[in-house]
């Protein structure tokens, strides 16, 4: 016999003892009586004489009592410790079973023939769930499964059970994901939880489309893998029991090794075709020189082992740019650079790949077969310029070709404030209106003064030197101001709470600032421009890095990112940029399919997960709960690995062939849990009719 | 007992079944069926007036009773002048004087006699007696109650007459109750100031730890006939009682805990009935009469039915 409970038995019995001083303790307790009046206590006093001869009898009587209340007390542990009678013999097995759910597993070559229907329409994945709930069905009584989720991530969904209609219920729940699968991790965490365990089994459900580098970080003796200097980190890993002789032996390759020894994998191949013409890459870039045009790159790969045949197409929105037919040969893989495509309102790019007619049309992974862009949005944007004539900064906004400029002077402003409405940036130049144009205009200062300075002025300084900028905010991007000379400068003071950050340093003083203020911007700089008039002196407008600055502020003011706008691969983990967003905590991510998950923010970077392909929606929330800032963000699967979906018949792991699982032995186990809960059942039966009819007490 | 177990021990009764409300006791509907019945005396006592009881005086009833030798000053009329005739003897013909005879109620009040449902032992044991009152007073003899507990508690003289009945009634309404069960002291105390002797009738549930013997050998020794009614309320000898349970004594307040099981409430009903029939079997060796009723027992029932058939009214 056998005890099968998830408590370790020295708590257990921590816990039965405490069990047993309550009951005990209960029995001590002095119980609260029924107060009854009677006229004549003496009859009951020559009644009880006569009883008390009997007292012995009485107090064995209740030991009896106590000692029923223990043992059914026992019973009921016993069976919490899940006693197993003949289960756990040499043949009963502890079983991790892999189930692969990557977005390989969704394509629809499932049915293996073996019904005579070789009609597609069955996923691998429920030929998976098929072949693991046969696993399960042929488990003995003694042994116990735990499944386990592969995607990009290895998700145990259940603990070791052999209950199996359980189990089979938890596989019929497993949905695939749009990821690659990472099998390292995977493994790791199944040694992991079979470590320690009699027997233990890890049956590999897939269809073995795995990169030969996931295949060869494993050791089956507990040794470093030899020449393995240079290799990637395709996995965290994690049961690492390595020991190299030098400590110069490590390296990121036997870091991430997972130690397999002394484990039995075993491999179910599930898939037979390999007819997969997928989209491998694709991604979209605006022109720097002209941004109303864009350009895109689009690689499309034949996976299967005939010529195939499709039709590409380019959409941006609905609006369909590009539609050409390709033939490819097997293996082929074509690149195609779309240039100078004009832009309209819709910044979604969507590639489309559909079968052409003829032979070589078949495809059986329909999720690579479209891939999804953002562009950088763009838009001609109306520009206020407040200024008495100044020369320097009329000269470099010539360099922006996607504005609208009007120019007013300060007094012209003064005089009606609403003149800036339906303006998208105004720019002031020296002067500090008294009431500021309404969102969502955004607003570039500079020289801002007094207390309608929308970023707090502490100070001036004479002859500053920057010392320092923001090299990761869009507005300083490519600038270099370490030798802009500049005769004073305001100094600010930027509270992160309100969204305010400091753009440029002299020494510690902050001398240009932006802020986001809802979805308005805002960008002030301390100093003054040199102009007709005025008797501050810098040299800044002398410099490249001034039209730079504009441009970069103005692209930023609209949302505009200039460089290429990338788009991220499911399944991976990345940290994603927020436009200079200062103060958020979190961020919520909205999903293809609607759901809306919570992501972190640390330093301006947010955590970006894609389970799924298509677009996601990014929103930056302040401390207070308020969002900041909005981005979209574009998911694909781009994983040559992944649509590569030939299925292996056989699997070669760490250099060892992966034997398919033999069936389990049946061991004749009984439960005993049942037993013994009936029994307790009874004595409590038992125990409640002597004690009512006053046996045992 | 002290105060704070009395009170206690009074709390634990039902509210509206207290002994201490006793202003619906009397029914007089009833009581006018009972004019028609007499108390059966088995003794013969002296009396003070003339009533409708034979007594061994010999004087001027209408009851023939003897005949005795004539004197110088008697009555010529009470002269048998047939006997004269045929015996030549002047002989004088003698009847049976008839007078009136005492009959004293003695009910307990003591604390146990406040338990019973639906009824307490005492509004039962009050009824009873009233209506034996009420039937002395119909019969011209004199009647007087007295109510004891530990103690002789208070006394309603002996009286006569149909017309004192609501001076009966308001001095049962009245008196005061209580206390343990002292039956030997008290039927001490009785004796002592009762010299006049004649019926006695005992009301009470004979709940006393000292004994019962010892109060009823005091009236018998002294010349009293006790007539003795035991009276219990019926879950007094079979309790409803089960598990656990503090037992407080209703006259003493003490405390005694038990496991009731079955077993030991069929020890305490065999208890309990032993008791009764000691009481009985020791009556009846002494002949003196003897009735036991529970408060179930409907109050006319007893009146009509049962003491006329046990012989103690007529």
């Amino acid at each position: 016999m056998s005890l099968l409970g998830p408590i370790p038995f020295s708590i257990f019995v921590y816990f039965a003892a405490g069990a047993a001083v309550l009951a005990v303790g209960a029995y001590i307790i002095k119980m609260r009586r029924r107060r009854f009046e009677v006229p004549f206590s003496h009859l009951w006093k020559r009644v009880l004489e006569q009883k008390d001869a009997n007292a012995l009898w009485k107090q064995l009587k209740r030991m009896l009592s106590l000692l029923l209340i223990l043992i059914i007390l026992g019973l009921v542990l016993f069976a919490a410790l899940d006693p197993t009678l003949g289960a756990i013999d040499r043949q009963a097995r502890s079983v991790v079973i892999l189930l692969d759910a990557s977005a390989s597993m969704k394509a629809l070559d499932g049915n293996d023939g073996s019904d005579g229907n070789d009609a597609n329409g069955k996923t691998r994945l429920a030929a998976a769930k098929e072949k693991a709930k046969q696993l399960i069905d042929s488990m003995g009584g003694g042994d116990v499964a735990m499944i386990m989720k592969v995607d990009g991530q290895a998700t145990p969904m259940s603990r070791f059970s052999s209950d199996g209609p359980m189990l089979n219920k938890i596989v019929d729940g497993i949905e695939a994901s749009d990821t690659p699968a990472d099998l390292t991790r995977a493994l790791g965490a199944a040694a992991d939880a079979l470590r320690d365990r009699k027997n233990p089994l890890i049956v590999l459900i897939s269809d073995g489309a795995y990169p030969e580098q996931q295949l060869g970080l494993v050791t089956w003796d507990g040794k470093a893998p030899a020449g393995s200097a240079g290799a990637g980190s395709a996995g965290s890993g994690s049961a690492v029991k390595l020991a190299p002789k030098s400590p110069g032996g490590w390296n990121t390759k036997n870091l991430a090794t997972v130690d397999l020894s002394g484990l039995d994998v075993r491999y179910l191949p599930v898939g037979k075709k390999s007819d997969n013409v997928g989209i491998v890459a694709f991604n979209v870039r605006r022109y720097i020189a002209n941004k109303a045009a864009y350009e895109v790159y689009i690689e499309v790969q034949n996976f299967g082992t005939e010529p195939a045949n499709r039709q590409l197409a380019l959409y941006n929105g609905d609006t369909a740019v590009d539609i050409n037919k390709i033939q490819l040969a097997p293996g082929q893989r074509i690149k195609k650079i779309y240039t100078k495509l004009p832009a309209n309102a819709d910044n979604r790019l969507r590639a489309s790949l559909r079968p052409g007619e003829g032979a070589g049309a078949s495809d059986a992974f329909a999720l690579d077969d479209q891939a999804f862009a953002l562009l950088p949005a763009r838009k001609k944007q109306k520009v206020l310029l407040v200024t008495i004539d100044n020369l320097f900064l009329e000269g470099a906004l010539l360099v922006y070709d996607n504005i609208d400029e009007r120019k007013i002077p300060p007094a012209e402003y003064e005089r009606n404030p609403a003149i800036a409405d339906g303006f998208d940036v105004v720019i002031f130049d020296d002067y500090t209106p008294s009431m500021l144009p309404p969102p969502p205009a955004s607003l570039l200062f500079f020289h801002p003064r007094g207390p309608d300075s929308p970023i707090a002025v502490t100070r001036e300084i004479e002859a500053p030197h920057i010392t320092e900028v923001d090299e990761a905010h869009p507005v300083m991007r490519w600038v270099s101001m370490s030798d802009v000379y500049m005769d004073r400068t305001l100094v600010f003071a930027p509270d992160a709470r309100k969204g305010e950050s400091t753009l440029a340093f002299a020494v510690r003083d902050p001398v240009v600032a932006a802020k986001r203020d809802g979805k308005r911007k805002i960008v002030a700089f301390g100093f003054s421009l040199p102009s007709t008039g005025r008797d501050s002196a810098t040299d800044l407008p002398l410099r490249v890095a001034f039209p730079m600055l504009l441009v970069n502020t103005l692209d930023w003011f609209a949302g505009d990112q200039t460089d290429l706008l990338t788009t991220y691969s499911t399944g991976s983990r990345e940290r994603v940029p927020l436009d200079g967003v200062v103060g958020a905590t979190q961020a919520d991510v909205k999903g293809p399919d609607g759901t809306v998950t919570q992501t972190p923010v640390i330093d301006g970077l947010a955590t970006f997960y894609a389970s799924r392909v298509g677009y996601y929606d990014v929103q930056a929330k302040g401390a207070s709960g308020a969002a900041i800032a909005q981005i979209e963000l574009a998911a694909n699967l781009a994983s040559p690995g992944e649509s590569d979906i030939a299925p292996s018949s056989e699997l070669v792991l760490g250099g060892k062939k992966l034997e398919a699982p033999e069936a389990f032995a049946i061991t004749h186990s009984r439960k005993l849990w049942t037993y013994l809960i009936l029994l307790a059942m009874a004595l409590i039966a038992m125990e409640w009719i002597t004690y009512h009819r006053r046996i045992t007490v | 007992m002290s105060p704070a177990a009395a009170a206690a021990a009074r709390a634990i009764a039902p509210k509206g079944n207290r002994a201490e409300d006793r202003s619906e006791l009397f029914d007089e509907k009833f009581l006018k069926t009972l004019e028609h019945l007499h108390m059966v005396s088995r003794k013969v006592f002296a009396g003070n007036l003339r009533a409708e009881r034979r007594t061994r005086k010999v004087g001027s009833g209408i009851e023939f009773a003897d005949h005795r030798t004539y004197t110088r000053g008697d009555d010529f009329r009470y002269i048998d002048w047939n006997l004269y005739g045929r015996l030549d003897k002047l002989l004088l013909r003698l009847f049976e004087e008839e007078e009136d005879l005492h009959i004293y109620i003695l009910v307990d009040v003591s604390d146990s006699m406040s338990i019973g449902s639906p009824l307490p032992k005492l509004h039962y044991a009050m009824q009873v007696g009233a209506a034996l009152t009420y039937v002395g007073l119909a019969n011209l003899d004199r009647v007087a109650i007295i109510p004891f507990g530990d103690r002789i508690m208070d006394r309603l003289p002996p009286s006569r007459g149909k017309n004192r009945i609501f001076r009966v009634f308001q001095f049962l309404r009245s008196c005061e109750i209580g206390g343990k069960t002292e039956l030997a002291d008290c039927m001490k105390d009785f004796v002592a100031q009762n010299k006049r002797r004649g019926l006695a009738v005992v009301i009470s549930d004979f709940y006393d730890p000292k004994g019962f013997e010892q109060g009823i050998n005091t009236l018998r020794y002294n010349k009293f006939e006790p007539f003795v009614l035991q009276v219990y309320d019926r879950r007094e000898a079979d309790p409803p009682l089960h598990g656990d349970l503090t037992l407080v004594d209703c006259e003493t307040g003490d405390t005694r805990e038990v496991t009731v099981s079955r077993a030991l409430l069929e020890s305490y009903k065999r208890a309990h009935e032993d008791y009764c029939k000691e009481l009985e079997a020791y009556c009846t060796k002494y002949a003196m009469p003897f009735f036991r009723t529970h408060t179930a027992i409907p109050f006319d029932e007893l009146v009509l039915k049962i003491f006329r058939s046990g012989g103690f009214l007529r």
